[in-house]
């Protein structure tokens, strides 16, 4: 395991352990309900679902299909918060 | 190099920016998933497309407000007024009274032998040839005490019959199944705990 991965495993354990990426969670699934991004990609699921039929829909199908529209949608004015809190956390946390 | 030696203000802004990055992306992938899983979840439990139901067969589901009957409007009280017969004393009781006059009349509920043993208790000061031959069953499977310590304790036992719930419907003693209704005088509230019985001296 290369020093930065090691890094990043350590950052991502310390996160986990102090609630901090949970709470970061719930703060995106938050901002994302409000700002639209929810009904939005709802309403692309239903345009897939209708087109794939929907009794063969399967997880995959939805997956491949919502999550690069998904992430494609997120304002930036959400990312913009949500970095800014990581790396906050990542300054307080500086010595792991 | 150990773990806790690894240190971010060795970290030049830009790995700092990465890895910030990096952890924005884990958390919106996991946005997504979590919206598939709920609309698959959805779909295959058959309420994705609620909403979109024409407004005909809404009116079909609306909430009932009629008196008598429930939200969906169904009838709730249909049984309160039927009368059933007694498979064992074949008289006719309340459906709502039903359950509990069984478990008194076959003798199997959890109160029943109590009060067959108060019966005993008291045939026994009004007449020798008391009901203990029928209640015999019972006292079997009383496995607390002997059949001698019961009679003596359940002298006593009489005077604290008010632990029971039961005890304070009075129509219960109209229905001529519980004890005699010189009860009533022994119990000046119902549900007031004999503190002084409850520690047998």
């Amino acid at each position: 395991m290369s020093k930065d991965s090691q890094m990043r495993a350590a950052i991502n354990q310390k996160l986990i352990e102090m609630g901090e990426r949970d709470r970061l969670k719930e703060l995106l699934r938050a901002k994302l309900v409000e700002c639209g991004w929810k009904d939005q990609l709802k309403a692309h699921c239903k345009d897939v679902i209708r087109e794939k039929g929907l009794e063969h829909i399967t997880v995959e199908d939805l997956v491949a299909e919502i999550t690069p529209k998904g992430r494609a949608l997120v304002p930036d004015s959400v990312k913009k918060e949500l970095l800014q809190r990581i790396k906050t956390f990542l300054a307080q946390h500086s010595t792991l | 190099m150990k773990m806790d030696e690894i240190s971010m203000s060795s970290l030049d802004n830009s790995k700092l920016e990465g890895v910030a990055q990096d952890i924005l992306s884990d958390l919106v992938e996991d946005a997504c998933l979590g919206l598939c899983f709920e609309v698959h979840r959805a779909v295959k439990q058959g309420y994705f497309f609620l909403e979109d139901t024409d407004q005909e067969t809404m009116r079909d589901f609306e909430i009932v407000d009629q008196p008598g009957v429930d939200v969906f409007g169904q009838v709730y009280n249909q049984w309160k007024n039927k009368e059933c017969v007694c498979p064992n004393c074949s008289r006719s009781i309340a459906a709502s009274r039903f359950a509990p006059h069984l478990e008194k009349c076959l003798g199997m509920g959890r109160n029943s032998s109590r009060i067959a043993n108060r019966r005993i208790v008291t045939g026994n000061n009004t007449n020798n040839k008391s009901e203990s031959d029928q209640e015999d069953n019972d006292d079997v499977n009383d496995n607390d005490w002997s059949y001698g310590a019961e009679k003596k304790a359940k002298k006593r036992k009489s005077d604290k019959n008010p632990n029971s719930p039961r005890r304070s419907k009075s129509f219960k003693h109209k229905s001529g199944m519980m004890g005699p209704r010189r009860r009533m005088d022994n119990q000046e509230s119902p549900r007031m705990l004999m503190k002084d019985e409850a520690f047998p001296q």
